[in-house]
C-alpha cells in the first residue's frame, strides 16, 4: 500500500510540476503580448466592447486573467505541500 | 461637512485606539513588536498586503495618471500588479525557505548573512532609505493638501503634516507591527469603499461607462488610447513599471515582511490571490475619477500651471464636488490611506537598521524606535517640498528599489557561494540611477530608458556570478 500511494504522490508531484511549468509560460507570454501593438496599437482605440476603448478592455481581461492564472498557481504550486512536510 | 468629519474622525480613531490597545502587550519581545509573532491570517494579511501596496498613490495618483495619461494608466498598474501577484507564489516560497534558514531581521540583514557581506546590507538598506522617503512624503503631501482644503485658514499644511506624523508615531509604539497590520486592515476597508463611492458619483455624472469615453472622445480623444496625450505610455515605459512592480514584494522591506510574517505557505498564495482581486476592484473606479476630471474639470484646469492642476483636481473631485458625508468619509480615507502606509514603511525602515545591528536585544529596540522617529522627521521635510506628479514620484520610488532586486533574489535562491561582484554592481547603479534622477547624466541611452537598461545589466551580472558560483 505504501509503495503505491508513494509512486502516486510522486505521479502527482510530476504532474504538479509540469502545470506549474505551463502556468509560468502562460504568465510569460500574456505579460509579453500587453507590450506588442496587439494589446497596445498606438493611437488606436476602436474595436470597443461595451463602449470601453480596445486597448482598457483587452488589459482588462489579461489583468483578470492573470489572476485566475494566479488561483490555479495555487494549486499545483510545490510550497504548500513542502511547508506541511516541513512542519 | 464638519460635522461628518467629526463623526468618520472619532470613529477611525477609536478603531485605532482598540486596535493598538489590543496589540499592546507588556513585556513583548523585539520579535512580537517588530514581526506581530509571524502569525498573520489570510483576511488580516490579504488587508495589510493591499493597504501597504495600494495607498494615497492608488487613492490620489492612480485618478490623476488617468486624468493626464489616459486608459494605459491600467496597464502600468493593473496588468503588473497582476503579474506581481503571480510571481508572490514563487518569490513567497523562496524567500519563506531562506528564512527558516536564516531567520528574518530584516532584508538587508538577511541578504548581508546570504552573502557573508555586510556591504549587501548596507546598499539594500541604503537604496530602501533613498527611494522610500519620497513615497512617504508623498502620503503625507496628500493628506495635508485635503486637510487644508476641509479646513482652511485653520493651520498651515505642514501643521497636518506635523500632526500626522506625531499620530504615527504614538501609534507605532504603542502596538508594534501588529497594531499597523489591524490598522491597514481598517484602510483597506476604507479605500475600497471611498473609491467606490465616488467612483459611482463620477460614472453617475457621464451616465454610464459608455456615455463617459463618448465623451472622452469629444473633449481628449488621445486619453482613450497609448501612448496617451503627452506620450508617456510607451511600451518601454510599461516593461519598465512592469519590472519595478514586480519587484516590489523583493526590495521593499515593508511587503517582504508581509509575506514572511504570514502564518502558513498556504495563506500566503490565497492572500495573493486575494490581493490581485483587491487591485482590479480598487483601480477600477479611478478611471471613472480620472475621467470625471479630463473631461468635467477640462475648462477649470487648462489655464492652471501643471504643478497646480493635481491639487484643485483632488479637492474638486474629492471634496467640493461630493455630498458632505462623502467628502467627509474621503478625507478620513485619505487619512487612513497615508498613515497606514507612512506607518508600514517607515516601521520597514527601522526593521532594516534593526538587521544590521549586532548588539543586545533591549540596545536594538532603543536604536529601531529611535532609528523610526528619525526616518519619520526626514520623511516630513520630504513632504514639504514635493507638490505635485504623486503617481510619477511612486513610480520612481519603485524603480529605483528595483534596482537591488537581482543582488536580492540571487542572494535568496543561491545554495552557492557567489561572487560579491553583484554587490559593487548593484551599488554602481544606485549611483548612476541617481545621477540621472539629478539630471547630471540622461535618463536614456540609444533610444532605452536607463532604470531598464540598469536592471537588465544587473539581472546579466547576478546570472553570471551563479553560473561562477561554487557549490
Amino acid at each position: 500500500m505504501n509503495i503505491i500511494s508513494k509512486k502516486t504522490n510522486l505521479m502527482n508531484e510530476e504532474k504538479k510540476r509540469k502545470y506549474w511549468r505551463i502556468l509560468r509560460t502562460a504568465v510569460i507570454a500574456l505579460c509579453l503580448l500587453t507590450f506588442t501593438p496587439l494589446v497596445i496599437p498606438e493611437g488606436v482605440y476602436k474595436p470597443e466592447l461595451f463602449g470601453v476603448p480596445y486597448s482598457l478592455w483587452t488589459s482588462f481581461l489579461i489583468t483578470v486573467t492573470l489572476v485566475f492564472l494566479t488561483y490555479l498557481g495555487t494549486k499545483v504550486h510545490r510550497g504548500v505541500d513542502e511547508e506541511e512536510v516541513e512542519l | 461637512m464638519k460635522f461628518w468629519i467629526l463623526v468618520f474622525g472619532i470613529a477611525y480613531a477609536a478603531l485605532l485606539i482598540f486596535a493598538s490597545l489590543k496589540s499592546y502587550k507588556k513585556g513583548r519581545s523585539v520579535e512580537d513588536f517588530m514581526m506581530a509573532g509571524s502569525s498573520i491570517g489570510i483576511l488580516l494579511g490579504v488587508l495589510t498586503y493591499a493597504a501597504a501596496l495600494f495607498s494615497t498613490f492608488t487613492f490620489l495618483g492612480m485618478p490623476d495618471f488617468f486624468r493626464r495619461h489616459g486608459i494605459g494608466a491600467w496597464i502600468f498598474l493593473a496588468v503588473s500588479d497582476g503579474a506581481m501577484v503571480f510571481f508572490i507564489l514563487w518569490f513567497g516560497y523562496h524567500i519563506r525557505m531562506k528564512v527558516k534558514q536564516l531567520g528574518f531581521k530584516g532584508v538587508a540583514g538577511m541578504i548581508s548573512k546570504c552573502y557573508g557581506n555586510k556591504w549587501a546590507g548596507y546598499t539594500i538598506f541604503l537604496t530602501a532609505f533613498l527611494f522610500l522617503i519620497p513615497y512617504v512624503g508623498i502620503q503625507i503631501q496628500g493628506i495635508s493638501i485635503f486637510m487644508g482644503a476641509a479646513f482652511p485658514d485653520f493651520i498651515p499644511s505642514w501643521g497636518w503634516a506635523v500632526g500626522i506624523v506625531i499620530v504615527m508615531l504614538v501609534y507605532s509604539e504603542i502596538g508594534g507591527l501588529k497594531a499597523i497590520v489591524y490598522s491597514d486592515a481598517i484602510q483597506g476597508v476604507l479605500l475600497l469603499t471611498v473609491l467606490w463611492i465616488i467612483g459611482y458619483n463620477c460614472l453617475n455624472a457621464f451616465g454610464g461607462v459608455a456615455a463617459m469615453f463618448d465623451k472622452i472622445e469629444v473633449d481628449n480623444v488621445a486619453l482613450l488610447s497609448t501612448p496617451g496625450p503627452e506620450g508617456l505610455f510607451s511600451a518601454q515605459f510599461f516593461i519598465a513599471s512592469m519590472i519595478a512592480i514586480v519587484m516590489i514584494p523583493v526590495t521593499q522591506p515593508q511587503l517582504t515582511t508581509r509575506l514572511v510574517v504570514m502564518k502558513s505557505m498556504k495563506s500566503m498564495h490565497l492572500m495573493a490571490v486575494a490581493v490581485g482581486a483587491f487591485a482590479i476592484l480598487v483601480i477600477t473606479p479611478t478611471i471613472f475619477i480620472g475621467m470625471y476630471g479630463a473631461s468635467f474639470l477640462k475648462d477649470t484646469l487648462v489655464d492652471l500651471p501643471i504643478a497646480q492642476q493635481a491639487g484643485v483636481f483632488f479637492k474638486e473631485t474629492f471634496l467640493y464636488r461630493q455630498p458632505n458625508f462623502v467628502a467627509a468619509l474621503a478625507l478620513v480615507g485619505l487619512i487612513a490611506a497615508g498613515l497606514s502606509t507612512t506607518n508600514a514603511q517607515i516601521f520597514a525602515l527601522g526593521s532594516e537598521i534593526r538587521g544590521l545591528l549586532n548588539l543586545e536585544e533591549k540596545k536594538v529596540m532603543r536604536i529601531t524606535k529611535f532609528s523610526i522617529f528619525i526616518f519619520a522627521l526626514i520623511a516630513l521635510v520630504f513632504s514639504e517640498l514635493i507638490k505635485d506628479q504623486i503617481a510619477m514620484l511612486a513610480r520612481v520610488s519603485f524603480a529605483g528599489t528595483a534596482l537591488m532586486g537581482p543582488m536580492i533574489l540571487l542572494g535568496i535562491l543561491s545554495n552557492r557561494k557567489v561572487s560579491t561582484f553583484i554587490i559593487l554592481a548593484s551599488f554602481a547603479a544606485l549611483v548612476i540611477f541617481l545621477l540621472s534622477l539629478g539630471g547630471i547624466i540622461p535618463g536614456s541611452y540609444f533610444g532605452l530608458r536607463l532604470d531598464l537598461t540598469l536592471f537588465v545589466s544587473l539581472s546579466v551580472v547576478a546570472l553570471i556570478s551563479y553560473g561562477m558560483g561554487k557549490k
